[in-house]
């Protein structure tokens, strides 16, 4: 089966927030830059687009990812769950809830990033001590918080997940 | 009845839509037929620039447009800086004409249809440099080895000023002891989440020039831009949506701004222009680099007689508009003394010019004068074989001693300035730690403690503002608006401009307890500078706490008693009988008798002549608010280490802060501040630092390089509040920077502590895990 | 910070992947996790044509055991590194060693054999890959060969695959018996590139004296180094924190490191030298029989 001739831009079909969604991109397009420019989901945010900070993570398949280093054509075929996608209609999601309870934020500006890999936390660690939390957020950085009143938040959403 | 909201950690009004990542910041935002910029810049710290060739540019698919500065000409004028006279200034171009200045120096700004393209165009323009020296260090240009960087000032020697206050040469003369010491605080930067950034929208049909900003002071920027751009101010509006973070960065005027309203000026069409992190870390604005050399002249007990302090800072190539260097140098000066007992002070300082990045107000600009004197005490105490809590006990003012007035002519009132430092001392249990660090040092292990005493102007009162010698300034005079909307609901219009303090709670707390409202009432509106207030600063300085709270408030009274009287006619009752409770006008023990808000509101607006003697429809008051004397907030800060001394990686066991900011509106919020800050001290002292080499080339510029503490890095900070005089009013302090300002004298002072009894003296305040070994090596080779 | 413009193809074979590198020329660069290559790309210190993506090539991650070997393909993340128990059964020190490689989300998409092509000299997978001995099968348009990870990494982020050859499969030979590994890293903050790394191994006799041991580091050259001196040293010897010590100190006198923004020469050798005695203490423990957590 020969492969198909490299192309400078390409169609990418995939799953955002469990809706298919469809673009045509530039191959050098980044996942992030495809769901806040091409499908209008700003809630990802670029803070340094060199995979340190954080600010862009989304799930892929689950899976926290850095969607600033994630082609927007690797995502075709797969399913990413921005932030925009945490919440159920009007219900927020526990790392949401959590969140607001606790102050957990102030700018805002690394809080997409933050809830999605705090999320997929929960669902692989229903019940994280401190030390855990803090590890598994060690890859989002966060300039005005000092971080405590995330961790607060996310403890606060995993008795919240455990409640319902 | 409506609980009142002010005092209790309310759910901030920001986060249903932070949390839904429905925020909206610069880069979130898309105008029709917007084209987006690229910079070109210098890659060398110094050079003439012989010319620039863009057709290449220009032939890049996507490309619209490549600007030089002679496309500016007649479009925009220089930034001209302006300051004190004694402060050397020269005014230079959006863009280069001739001369680049730092690594990082904008030449051209490459207009495209998207960010890439821009940047595909920007790699293809073609710049004939000519280098020049590079000054990257300090000492070289003391040594006036250095060209100037502005031929037309001809030094790079900027500003120099000596004071003396009382007689030191009698105070050293009758010294048990001097103790002399360099420290030196490293280059780091304010580093928000969010690179700088806007849209600007110049609309050639109606001439208004529309920016969407992110910035600190959107009032000040749009009268900087009329400026610059020729244009009535009446046609410049600046507003800004959520912005993610700033500390000082995003303020003033740039040349980024100025390049990116002028290119839309010429062009026609909407401009954005994000930074990519690397501009940010290059040339967003850094900080905290300077130099004190200080002798202290002290008697047998540890009491400070005497000090000279000679202070040197670095402020990069371009002097920042709307803030002079003269700021920085002044307020440490004024502040030094703080709330310890110093009669006899000489301060010189001199203020360089380098190739570096503009040195900006980064929270708490002035924390140099906390770091020194703080060291100095632990310094002199180290010297003298006391505990550091001992030799601060002995200089602190005891609150008997107040009102006083420091001897650079700040009046200290208004605070208690041994309480935080007590009740922080029960808090920690100095003997238990000593004993404690004493068990380890036979395991070992190290382990330190570290004390900070921080008096915080929150905000800069009359007599600081005086003693930094701006004779000039007028009192700060804060406004806010209040409206009643025909529906009873409540509008407030601020000044302030928030980037995570949460004002659009805070302020709307204090006008909901004002009005007998629930918070989703009241709405606070800000950043417009069509819709609110002028004011030059609009958020920094620790300010809103206390001079955002009493406009507001001033407001919402304003419009309560305009409530009152307009209810007292509907419903014949007086004014005094009368009370707002639940969005109604109740008559005072006969809770049926009521009218709402609404009605009034209504009313208000139809019924000429009802709310207003002149005839004016509706309720809507002004409130003022002017800074007084006494707006201190006070904190000790203290921290426990454990230093590794196989790796020299630091742990910190415990962070502890008491303050007494006054009452505070929301206390999570305020924790928020202080805890943050407290992180930004710690991440300066152990990761952060924006890396020169001698000749000004830059090193650190993505983010593998500047580092910045994770969650794992930043402990538990324990806040403990104290209020030493609940009287009631316009109490609110700020809190903003006391954090920042903490922290790298209580975590150096910490880590000393734990290698002291090896020899090791601290005077400088990055402090990697190698430097630490190298250190320690020092004392124990040798 | 956008990447230069490049083509991209994903095919679905191996064939195909060699065959787009070989139409494509020198000019090419595979795409694997991407989490190496991204950010080079971004900062522009590179500007391939064309972008091979492997990804789309079923089969290239799998896990299994071919005799006591463990054969890991080059797509295996390192998340599964971590927490895959077919991995951390045979070869406990890749389980350890999986939660150093950055953060969760670069290690949900970085790969292994990513990590081996890209030859970053402060990376944890090419050092392991020399402690354990392993290999590794690369794929030409000639077909296919194995190179020996001691013939694998020649230099600062260069190894001896030819451009038109593509890593598929990485071989860890079972590990003999009574023989233990460890590999610890210092670095500025938790998920940083190691200022300096070091593994160790250590195989015992019956007699629990020494026959054979190695140590590893990261983060003091061009590329990771591996020092087979501590065997020859140790030999015959009881494996004592002293005669450890000496020998970590004597690994870390022969290496030479470099100074730059995080750290000086002088530190990274301390480092290596403090790291090395750390492992090979725990890799003789473990040979003795002591139990990992």
């Amino acid at each position: 089966m020969s492969a198909p001739d490299p192309a400078y831009e390409l169609d990418v079909e995939l799953s955002v927030n469990g809706e298919a969604r469809r673009a045509r991109v530039e191959a050098r397009r980044s996942l992030a830059e495809l769901l806040r420019d091409d499908l209008g989901l700003t809630g990802t945010h670029l803070g340094c687009e060199h995979g340190v900070c954080g600010s862009c993570t989304v799930l892929l398949d689950g899976e926290p990812v850095r969607s600033c280093l994630t082609l927007a054509v690797q995502a075709t075929g797969r399913a990413v769950t921005t932030v925009e996608g945490l919440a159920v209609g009007d219900d927020l999601h526990p790392v949401q809830q959590g969140c607001l309870e606790c102050h957990s934020f102030q700018c805002g500006f690394c809080t997409p990033g933050v809830l999605v890999t705090a999320a997929a936390l929960l669902d692989e660690v229903p019940d994280p001590d401190e030390a855990t939390i803090r590890e598994a957020l060690s890859g989002n950085l966060c300039r005005c918080t000092g971080y405590e009143s995330i961790v607060e938040g996310v403890l606060r959403a995993a008795e919240l997940r455990r409640e319902a | 009845m409506v609980a009142r909201l002010t005092g209790s950690s309310v759910r901030r009004v920001e986060d249903p839509r932070i949390l839904t990542g429905r925020g909206r910041y610069v880069d979130d935002v898309t105008l029709p037929g917007m084209l987006h910029a690229a910079f070109v810049r210098s890659p060398f710290p110094h050079a003439r620039v012989q010319g620039i060739d863009v057709s290449e540019a220009l032939r890049m698919p996507g490309v619209r447009a490549v600007l030089t500065a002679s496309d500016l000409d007649g479009v925009a004028t220089d930034l001209t800086p302006v300051g004190p006279p004694d402060l050397l200034l020269a005014p230079f171009p959006a863009l280069a004409r001739d001369t680049v200045r730092l690594v990082g120096d904008p030449v051209a700004v490459v207009l495209a249809d998207s960010r890439a393209r821009a940047e595909d165009g920007a790699e293809l323009v073609e710049v004939d440099y000519d280098p020049l020296p590079g000054v990257g260090d300090m000492d070289d240009v003391l040594a006036g080895t250095t060209a100037a960087i502005f031929p037309e000032l001809g030094t790079n020697v900027v500003h120099r000023a000596t004071h003396r206050y009382g007689d030191t040469d009698a105070a050293f003369a009758a010294a048990e002891r001097v103790i002399r010491a360099r420290f030196e605080q490293h280059r780091h930067a304010n580093v928000p989440m969010e690179c700088r950034g806007m849209i600007a929208h110049h609309d050639p049909a109606t001439g208004v020039l529309d920016v969407l900003a992110a910035h600190q002071s959107p009032h000040a920027l749009r009268l900087h831009l009329a400026d610059v751009l020729g244009l009535p101010a009446h046609a410049v509006r600046v507003h800004c949506g959520d912005i993610g973070g700033s500390f000082g960065q995003k303020f003033g005027l740039t040349n980024e701004d100025v390049a990116i309203c002028a290119a839309s000026v010429v062009l026609g069409r909407p401009v954005k222009w994000i930074e990519d992190r690397s501009e940010n870390l290059m040339v967003g604005g850094q900080a905290r680099e300077e130099r004190v050399d200080v002798e202290a002249a002290v008697d047998a007990e540890g009491r400070l007689l005497g000090v000279r302090l000679r202070l040197v800072l670095d402020q990069g190539a371009y002097p920042k508009i709307g803030y002079p260097a003269t700021g920085y140098v002044s307020i440490v000066r004024a502040l030094f003394p703080a709330a310890y007992r110093l009669e006899h002070l000489d301060v010189e300082s001199v203020v360089v010019c380098t190739n570096k990045a503009t040195y900006v107000p980064y929270r708490g600009p002035w924390e140099i004068e906390t770091w020194v004197r703080e060291r100095l005490l632990d310094r002199v105490a180290r010297e003298l074989g006391l505990e550091p809590a001992v030799v601060r006990e002995r200089n602190l003012l005891r609150p008997d001693e107040l009102p006083c007035e420091s001897t650079t002519g700040v009046e200290l009132q208004g605070f208690d300035p041994r309480r935080t430092f007590d009740d922080a001392l029960a808090l920690l249990d100095v003997p238990a730690f000593r004993a404690r660090q004493a068990a380890a040092r036979a395991d070992g292990r190290l382990l330190g403690l570290g004390l900070v005493n921080v008096l915080e102007p929150a905000p800069v009162t009359p007599s600081l503002i005086r003693a930094m010698g701006i004779m000039a300034a007028p009192r700060t005079v804060q406004e806010a608006r209040a409206r009643l909307e025909l529906d009873g609901s409540v509008t407030v219009f601020t000044s302030q401009m928030p980037h995570g303090q949460g004002h659009e709670t805070t302020l709307a707390q204090l006008a909901a307890d004002e009005l007998g409202l629930t918070l989703d009432r009241v709405r606070v509106v800000h950043g417009d500078t069509q819709l609110t207030p002028f004011n030059m600063v609009g958020t920094g300085g620790s300010r809103a706490a206390t001079l955002a709270s009493g406009a507001v408030v001033g407001a919402a009274v304003a419009v309560r008693d305009r409530v009152l009287a307009v209810a007292a006619e509907l419903m014949e009752i007086a004014p005094a009988d009368l009370e707002l409770v639940d969005g109604h006008v109740v008559a005072r023990g006969a809770p049926e008798v009521r009218r709402s808000l609404a009605e009034i509101g209504r009313l208000a607006t139809m019924r000429p002549g009802l709310a207003n003697a002149d005839g004016r429809p509706g309720i809507e008051e002004v409130g003022t608010y002017l800074s007084e004397e006494g707006t201190w907030s006070v904190a000790t800060h203290a921290c426990e280490v454990d230093v590794d001394p196989e790796t020299g990686l630091v742990h910190i066991d415990r962070y502890v802060v008491v303050g007494d900011c006054g009452a505070v509106i929301n206390p999570a919020i305020v924790d928020g501040q202080v805890r943050g800050g407290v992180a930004q001290g710690i991440g300066a002292v152990l990761l952060e630092r924006s890396a020169y080499d001698r000749d000004a080339q830059f090193l650190s510029s993505t983010f593998m390089d500047h580092l910045l503490p994770t969650a794992v890095d930043i402990p538990r900070i324990e806040v403990h509040h104290i209020h030493h005089d609940p009287t009631g009013g316009i109490d609110y302090r700020g809190v903003g920077e006391g954090g920042a300002i903490g922290a790298p004298a209580a975590l150096t002072g910490a880590i000393e502590d734990a290698l002291a009894h090896l020899g090791v003296r601290i005077t400088e305040q990055h402090l990697p895990p190698g430097r630490i070994l190298e250190l320690i090596d020092d004392v124990t080779a040798g | 910070m956008k990447p230069p413009p490049f083509a991209y193809v994903a095919p679905d074979t191996v064939e195909g992947v060699v065959g787009a590198l070989v139409d494509a020329g020198e000019d090419a660069k595979i795409l694997a996790g991407g989490q190496s290559l991204l950010p080079l790309l971004a900062l522009r210190l590179g500007r391939p044509s064309v972008l091979v993506d492997m990804g789309r090539v079923p089969g290239l991650d799998t896990v299994r055991l071919d005799g006591d070997a463990l054969v890991l393909g080059a797509l295996t993340t390192h998340a599964r590194l971590g927490r895959d128990p077919e991995v951390a059964g045979p070869m406990p020190l890749l389980a350890e060693v999986a939660p150093l490689v950055a953060h969760a989300a670069v290690r949900n998409r970085g790969t292994l054999g990513g990590s081996l092509a890209h030859n970053d000299p402060a990376a944890e997978w090419p050092a392991v890959a020399l402690l354990l001995g392993a290999s590794v099968t690369a794929v030409g348009p000639a077909g296919s060969r194995t190179i020996a990870a001691g013939d694998l990494f020649e230099s600062y982020l260069t190894t001896a695959l030819a451009p038109d050859e593509v890593l598929t499969e990485v071989r860890v030979p079972g590990v003999p018996p009574r023989t233990g590994d460890a590999f610890d890293e210092v670095s500025r903050r938790h998920g940083d590139f190691a200022l300096v790394g070091a593994g160790a191994r250590v195989t015992l006799d019956a007699a629990g004296v020494v026959v054979a041991a190695a140590v590893v580091f990261i983060g003091v050259d061009g590329t990771a180094v591996l020092d087979e001196q501590p065997g020859l040293d140790l030999a015959g010897r009881a494996p004592t924190p002293e005669a450890l010590d000496e020998v970590a100190r004597a690994a870390a006198d022969r290496l030479d490191p470099h100074d730059d923004l995080h750290a000086t020469a002088a530190y990274r050798r301390r480092l290596a030298a403090t790291l090395a005695c750390r492992t090979l203490v725990t890799a003789a423990g473990r040979a003795a029989g002591e139990a990992r957590p």
